[in-house]
């Protein structure tokens, strides 16, 4: 039998495989990891495996939610086992084979180096890796598989268990119809309201940037600071000083601005369209600035000679502007423009602080400006509707994360273009 | 041939991880060792800046048991939230303070332990108080403070002599003096937990109730007759003009209670929250019961209690309760009300001299007379939104009364079918 197949068959038991190839050092540590993982992990992994599978069979010693956890924790560090063990039969492998090719075997200088040129980014990443799947993965995991739960108010711990349902809640959110309404009227306004006031936003501070650059404008500095001010306030102490602004009765905008223009109060606050329109405005006072810094930065290192070949081709302004400007902007910020829409698809802190999510809307259990996140919060802290809400937020990620890769793969900014 | 293999070896592999997983079934009745409470510690979650009110209370109990009691104050409306985790974490309370509308959540979910309280402890407390924390029969807690909506008054705006006693006199007042940015009598109709004073008078209610306190929640009454003749009286108040809308939606709360506090508002109805507030603010108030009704009936309104309950996750809960017992007692609730102003549960304290003293105090014991316990049962969580939503569209005369009403009370039974069903 050839070395590489004995070796692969012998490191079944981690490390002898290893010890056959007389690389003693390696399968001594190998037998060893395995033993104390074995050991270590025992309990977690008879627990958490089979809580995965049940989520608990007795109350009130089971409590489903860290049984979960626990599950998703086996899960994590059964993959972690997975990966060591592979690598330890392709070692046993790849060794076997240079033993049958008459190759001489690494010595464990030469194994230390190997590691260190052709590992290197891999060990230096890996205790960030290790961060990322605790502190990232693990939470995403455990919303995701709460989505296919049966968790609600009935079934918390410790009175009761929640089990396993499928995609149950996904079939109610589109068959039952005061969710399917809803979740239809819900998502629409967050379209809209993500497109409009994420567009609005870009717009005016692309606009200003590049007004403030004209080259005969002076006090520049002066205006840049004073654009710049609405991003240096905390963003919910604006949300809350326009909420008063906006009040129909006592709000300034109302009493001092709309009257001096001769226009009647505006129901800001009560009407579903105004309070739309109120919540977009003040997306855009919050949101240009950001837009104008970073397009102010692109139009300072467009080069001058562009825009001279230009004139001495007879360009006029606007030509000049859509022809040179405007294509050199989006192609360096167009990741941030995306960014700015995937923020506002889930801009929480402005509809919630604003006004609730409302005014009130009749037949509808979100309020009239409730976007999908602020209704997902609503169900959770009112209604303990822990699944449903688990499951809206999957959709609501899948709406997100497609749109923002379909943009990424258009955009050239990521394919480090010349 | 051999993929096929692979899935049934694995499959058989699964199977037999599996069984001879898990803890295994636990024994069927574990022999519960006596309490040994001698050197324990309690933790107690306090409200906010109160543990004042119960510190001496708190040295007695740990000199009698010779235990240690850790009093940590929080907001004491999030108490059940954190429990959830930080009970079977091991760093939750033993005993923890909590407002009663959330009891029958954390009933269902198993998060408070059932009480041993005798009937005799039981008749110390105000009826309403203790039905609060009952749940099919067995007594989940002890109240120690019970609150209530109230009316305030402004002195240099109300001629505290004719102090007007019914709505519709404080619907005159207000037509006169509104104007100018100055109002008369103000109230957050647009949200039910004002408006049942309304409601509640004319004959509507929430959900019905038998004698021994149990909800029907089949039973909306915040559709019939009364509860839309409620409505109608509500909304001549903000169509006519009296309510401004600024007071309308999320943010009224502070429009009104700034107006208040700034002196442009001569009455208003608010909680016993405000009292302090309102005198800091160097308004010269009064507080009264809430008007009567143009039917002659008294206003309504919603009594809330504060209780002291025991976890389930308390390793020493003989001793928790014992402690419950001890914070609630008369003596220790009046050593409370005196450190702390809130209005003790306790019937025998009505006639203190104490509590007579203080017109809000006494105030509120007389309006807790006419009011009703806001249901503490879990379907309440869904009454809020809906209910508030028609009220504010009435409000905003968007929807005609009985119209919104009768949605709301439909999707109040949708949401309940939807959340409270089949379980």
């Amino acid at each position: 039998m050839q070395h590489k197949k004995k070796a692969v068959l012998l490191s079944i038991i981690p490390g002898m495989g290893q010890l056959y190839n007389k690389q003693w050092l390696k399968g001594i540590c190998l037998i060893i990891l395995a033993l104390a993982y074995g050991f270590i992990f025992a309990d977690l992994l008879n627990i958490g495996l089979w809580g995965m599978v049940t989520l608990g069979t007795e109350v009130p010693r089971d409590n489903s939610v860290f049984l979960l956890a626990q599950g998703i924790l086996a899960i994590i560090v059964v993959a972690l086992g997975i990966g060591v063990y592979y690598f330890n039969l392709r070692d046993a492998y790849k060794t076997g084979q240079r033993r049958d090719e008459k190759l001489p075997l690494y010595s464990l200088k030469e194994q230390y180096f190997n590691l260190i040129e052709q590992g290197y980014p891999y060990l230096v990443s890996g205790p960030a890796l290790l961060l990322l799947i605790f502190s990232v993965i693990f939470p995403i995991l455990f919303s995701f598989s709460l989505a296919f739960t049966n968790y609600n108010l009935y079934n918390s711990p410790p009175a009761n268990l929640f089990s396993w349902v499928g995609f149950d809640t996904f079939v109610q959110i589109f068959t039952v119809d005061i969710w399917r309404t809803t979740f239809i009227d819900v998502l629409s306004w967050t379209i809209i309201w993500t497109l409009v006031a994420t567009t609005l936003q870009v717009s005016i501070g692309i606009f200003l940037a590049v007004v403030v650059n004209q080259k005969d404008l002076r006090f520049k500095k002066l205006i840049r600071t004073i654009l710049v001010l609405p991003w240096a306030v905390p963003g919910f102490v604006t949300i809350l000083i326009f909420a008063g602004l906006f009040n129909e009765t006592f709000g300034a905008i109302n009493l001092e601005i709309l009257s001096a223009l001769g226009i009647d109060s505006i129901p800001w606050l009560t009407n579903p369209f105004w309070t739309r329109v109120a919540l977009i405005l003040i997306q855009g006072w919050l949101g240009f600035p950001y837009v104008f810094i970073v397009t102010t930065g692109v139009l300072q290192s467009i080069p001058d000679d562009l825009y001279e070949a230009a004139i001495i081709d007879g360009a006029s302004a606007i030509q000049k502007f859509k022809n040179i400007t405007l294509p050199l902007i989006f192609i360096s910020i167009s990741p941030i423009i995306i960014t700015q829409y995937t923020f506002n698809f889930n801009n929480f802190n402005i509809i919630y602080l604003f006004n609730g999510g409302g005014p009130a809307v009749a037949g509808s259990n979100a309020g009239g400006t409730d976007i999908l996140v602020s209704w997902i919060y609503s169900l959770t802290m009112t209604s303990s509707q822990y699944a449903l809400a688990a499951a809206l937020t999957i959709l609501l990620s899948i709406f997100v994360i497609t749109i923002a890769l379909w943009q990424f793969r258009r955009t050239k900014s990521f394919k480090g273009v010349n | 041939m051999k993929s096929k293999f692979y899935l049934i070896s694995s499959g058989v592999l699964i199977n037999a991880i599996l069984l001879g997983c898990g803890p295994g079934e636990s024994d069927s009745e574990e022999s519960v060792a006596p309490e040994n409470s001698e050197g324990a510690t309690l933790v107690l979650w306090e409200d906010i800046d109160k543990s004042v009110g119960t510190e001496a209370a708190i040295t007695a109990f740990e000199e009698e048991h010779d235990v240690t009691v850790e009093v940590i104050e929080r907001p004491y409306g999030d108490n059940v939230e954190d429990l959830r985790l930080d009970g079977p974490g091991g760093t939750g309370p033993d005993v923890f303070a909590m407002p009663h509308d959330s009891i029958g959540t954390a009933v269902t979910e198993g998060l408070i332990k059932p009480l041993d309280v005798n009937q005799e402890v039981q008749d110390m407390y105000t009826e309403s108080a203790m039905l609060s924390q009952m749940v099919d029969g067995e007594v989940y807690g002890l109240p120690y403070a019970v609150e209530t909506t109230l009316l305030y008054y402004n002195r240099d705006l109300v001629d505290e002599e004719n102090l007007p006693t019914t709505l519709d006199e404080w619907y005159e007042f207000s037509e006169n003096i509104t104007g100018d940015g100055t109002y008369g009598f103000l109230a957050l109709w647009d949200q039910i937990y004002y408006a049942q004073s309304i409601i509640g008078g004319y004959g509507g209610y929430i959900f019905a109730q038998d004698d021994e306190g149990n909800y029907d929640v089949e039973d909306i009454g915040l559709n019939n007759e009364g509860a839309i003749e409620a409505a109608e009286y509500i909304q001549k108040f903000y169509s006519e003009g009296l309510f401004p809308s600024g007071i309308v939606g999320e943010q009224g709360i502070n429009v009104l209670d700034s107006l208040f506090s700034e002196g442009k508002a001569a009455a208003v109805i608010s909680g016993p929250w405000n009292l302090g507030p309102y005198e800091q603010a160097g308004i010269d108030y009064g507080v009264v019961p809430l008007p009567k009704l143009s039917n002659g009936e008294p206003m309504s309104s919603f009594v809330g209690v504060k209780s002291y309950n025991v976890s389930s996750y308390s390793e020493h809960p003989e001793l928790a309760q014992e402690l419950v017992l001890w914070l609630t007692n008369e003596e220790n609730q009046l050593t409370r009300y005196e450190n702390t102003q809130e209005v003790p549960a306790i019937k025998a304290l009505e006639d203190n001299s104490v509590i007579t003293e203080s017109d809000s105090t006494q105030a509120i014991f007389e309006q807790s007379g006419n009011s009703v316990l806001m249901p503490g049962i879990p379907e309440m969580s869904e009454v809020w939104t809906p209910a508030d939503s028609a009220l504010q569209t009435i409000a905003t005369d968007s929807a005609e009364p009985k119209e919104a009403l009768d949605g709301a009370v439909e999707a109040i039974r949708n949401q309940i079918e939807a959340n409270h069903s089949g379980n």
